[in-house]
């Protein structure tokens, strides 16, 4: 069982991950900013995160640079509407483990999960 | 073919101040003070002009334009304004037959108001055709279409008859060359906005429209049909008028970038309360619209914000950020009019990006509605290579090989 | 722009008493008309008027000043909005010393700016600089918060009821 992070400022959007994910992980956090997310994920050192991009305060992109930036094993899949190509390179570049687009289906979240961190 | 903003604000004043002087004629010959609501020039499918009609019993007076200007006029009335404007002319109240020539007799005269000031601007005469009487439901009042697929200009004024509560329309639909040509030479140069390119970014938008509709059926299962996107050129203060004043539920964001501007995604409140519950996992707690149900409408804003703004990116190999989803739950007009004034403090006319869509059966409606900021606009429209419009979607593949 | 003016006749048929006032427009009434306008979000709607000449009027403004624009509609702006107003007000016989003034709206709702305030803010600080440069006395206000608002000024009594989506109505 994985520990995850969930990174999203739409509380509709953490209470619909949370309940894909607790099945089979445990969610060692829930926060809605890039400066959160850096946070606890220094605190917890979580197996995955779950990036939002468009985020106040600090969006996920950056968060997820400074976190890999941090702890190069870390594995940040971002999970955000952005489907901008030039977005997507952004993300790559920043170290991002995988890309779920929203909106999503369950077995695509899973999917991208299990190819980032193994089943 | 390049028309600069002067142009486009120059003919749609010309429009709006016809539109004024064909109401002048109509109070001078039946003492009916009606007011000009809004006037705007659109960029749209030919086959979706009249859709607001949709439904209504309608008479049309309709007018070939010949000469400087050419193409068709239709001043639309609605059905049950035809009898209180018989009663209200010299002599009126007569049998069914002298409704029709009546009014066509009304028409005539405020087509010759309508048209005056544009012949008069253009230095020539532009004749028009004798008037011809159509009764009709919603947009079969207006001709047919030659090529429904084609992108046309079209001149709309809304004119309302405030003491009954009616309305009637003028819709001018000039051929769309020679207008785009009248428009290129009237201009200075300066501020130009290729038009050819105006209709590709119209079609990169009517793509963003399609994916946000995609998104809100996967979302809630809801099959949403009948999408309509154009993009109009109005003065800022009429703006707001493009809402209708009654509430809404739905997200504005600030979106950067070229272009940037705002971007409010508007559901009605009984489409936004179907909206939520159909995305919400488990019933709700509490009664009417609660928190649950604004975090929901809150996360749907954004998706449908970036399935609407992503394909602009993507054509145009550059990002454009937004700012998250503001939730707001207001009067239509009250909502988008802070977002006009803020537009409105560096530009008199704005662009107006607008796409609406609903279904058939469940009710639900949505319409969303971009500001970009004009001098952004163009630069997106210059840097727009026409043969990467198909491009709106990322290139998955050579990102994340 | 038309003014609502009995004698006239033409521009006010007797039935119709109430009479809508667009975003940017203005109008006066001389026969106790009520005066309309609505879904103020950042914009203000100022209402003037003067009892003892039976002159009111409204004005829906959309932005703060006129300065440095070249736009032809003075009542697009607070400060040329209210001028405008208050002379054509004068010109039906209202007397400047006895006009009394009212606003309502400049909600900052759905404001990006990040640095200064916003529009609404703005607005009404305009207004409260452009009232007292005129020396006509603002008796009172609902403004700012973050609802939009729908206006009525009884042009008899100077009542005006403002009106929001989720808050119910008052009179001011």
């Amino acid at each position: 069982m994985s520990e995850v992070l969930i990174a999203d400022d739409s509380e509709f959007m953490r209470n619909l991950l949370r309940e894909i994910l607790e099945e089979d992980h445990r969610i060692v956090g829930e926060v809605e900013n890039g400066v959160e997310a850096v946070e606890v994920y220094k605190e917890e050192r979580p197996d995955l995160v779950m990036m939002d991009i468009v985020m106040p305060i600090r969006d996920g992109i950056e968060a997820t640079d400074e976190i890999k930036n941090g702890d190069p094993e870390a594995t940040v899949i971002m999970c955000t509407s952005v489907g901008q190509e030039e977005k997507m390179k952004e993300a790559v570049k920043a170290g991002a483990d995988g890309y779920i687009t929203k909106p999503f289906q369950k077995p695509s979240v899973i999917e991208a999960i299990e190819d980032a961190v193994g089943a | 073919m390049e028309v600069d903003i002067q142009s486009l604000e120059t003919f749609n004043q010309l429009a709006a101040e016809g539109a004024q002087q064909a109401t002048a004629m109509l109070a001078q010959m039946t003492g009916i003070q009606a007011e000009v609501e809004v006037t705007k020039i659109t960029l749209m499918d030919r086959a979706d002009i009249g859709e607001e009609l949709a439904g209504q019993e309608l008479v049309g007076i309709g007018f070939d334009l010949e000469g400087a200007l050419v193409g068709d006029t239709t001043l639309v009335f609605e059905e049950a304004c035809t009898g209180p404007i018989v009663e209200a002319l010299p002599g009126g109240a007569a049998g069914d037959e002298m409704v029709e020539s009546s009014v066509k007799e009304l028409g005539n005269i405020m087509m010759s108001g309508f048209i005056d000031g544009w012949a008069d601007f253009l230095g020539t005469t532009i004749e028009h055709s004798p008037p011809e009487y159509v009764e009709a439901t919603g947009a079969d009042v207006l001709p047919a279409a030659d090529d429904p697929n084609e992108q046309v200009f079209v001149f709309k004024s809304h004119i309302e008859w405030p003491g009954e509560d009616l309305y009637f329309y003028i819709y001018m639909l000039p051929a769309y060359d020679q207008l785009t040509e009248l428009m290129a030479d009237s201009g200075t140069g300066e501020d130009a906005v290729p038009v050819d390119k105006l209709s590709v970014f119209n079609e990169m938008t009517k793509e963003g429209t399609a994916t946000a509709a995609a998104n809100v059926t996967q979302m809630t299962g809801i099959e949403t049909d009948a999408e309509v996107t154009q993009i109009s050129f109005a003065p800022v203060e009429d703006v707001p008028k493009q809402v209708d004043n009654k509430a809404y539920v739905g997200t504005a964001v600030e979106f950067s970038g070229t272009p940037s501007g705002y971007l409010m995604i508007l559901f009605d409140e009984e489409s936004a309360m179907n909206v939520a519950e159909a995305l919400m996992p488990m019933e709700p707690e509490g009664e009417g619209f609660t928190d649950m149900h604004e975090s929901a409408i809150e996360e749907m804003g954004n998706i449908m914000t970036s399935g609407f703004i992503d394909g602009w990116a993507n054509v145009l190999e550059t990002s454009v950020d937004h700012t998250p989803p503001r939730v707001v739950h207001d009067m239509g007009r009250a909502i988008i009019d802070p977002l006009a004034a803020q537009v409105g403090q560096h530009q008199e006319h704005a662009f107006i990006i607008e796409s609406h869509m609903q279904t058939a059966d469940l009710e639900f409606g949505c319409e969303i509605h971009a500001l970009p900021d004009d001098a952004e606009l163009r630069q997106a429209l210059e840097e727009l290579d026409v043969a990467r419009k198909d491009e709106t979607e990322p290139d998955v593949e050579t990102i994340f090989e | 722009m038309k003014v609502y003016d009995s004698s006239t006749g033409t521009a006010s048929s007797p039935e119709q008493e109430r009479v809508k006032v667009g975003i940017a427009e203005y109008e006066v009434t001389t026969s106790d008309a009520t005066l309309t306008t609505s879904g103020l979000g950042s914009c203000l709607g100022v209402a003037l008027y003067d009892h003892g000449a039976g002159v009111a009027g409204l004005v829906h403004v959309m932005l703060p000043s006129a300065d440095g624009v070249e736009d032809p509609n003075a009542a697009k702006y607070a400060d040329t909005g209210i001028e405008t107003l208050l002379l054509e007000m004068e010109r039906v016989g209202a007397n400047r010393d006895s006009i009394h003034a009212k606003v309502a709206g400049g909600s900052d709702m759905l404001d990006f700016s990040e640095n200064g305030s916003g529009i609404g803010v703005r607005n009404m600080e305009q207004v409260e600089s452009t009232l007292d440069d005129l020396g006509v006395p603002l008796v009172s206000e609902d403004v700012g918060g973050d609802h939009g608002r729908s206006l009525r000024l009884d042009g008899a009594s100077g009542d005006l009821t403002v009106k929001s989506a989720n808050k119910g109505s008052k009179t001011i």
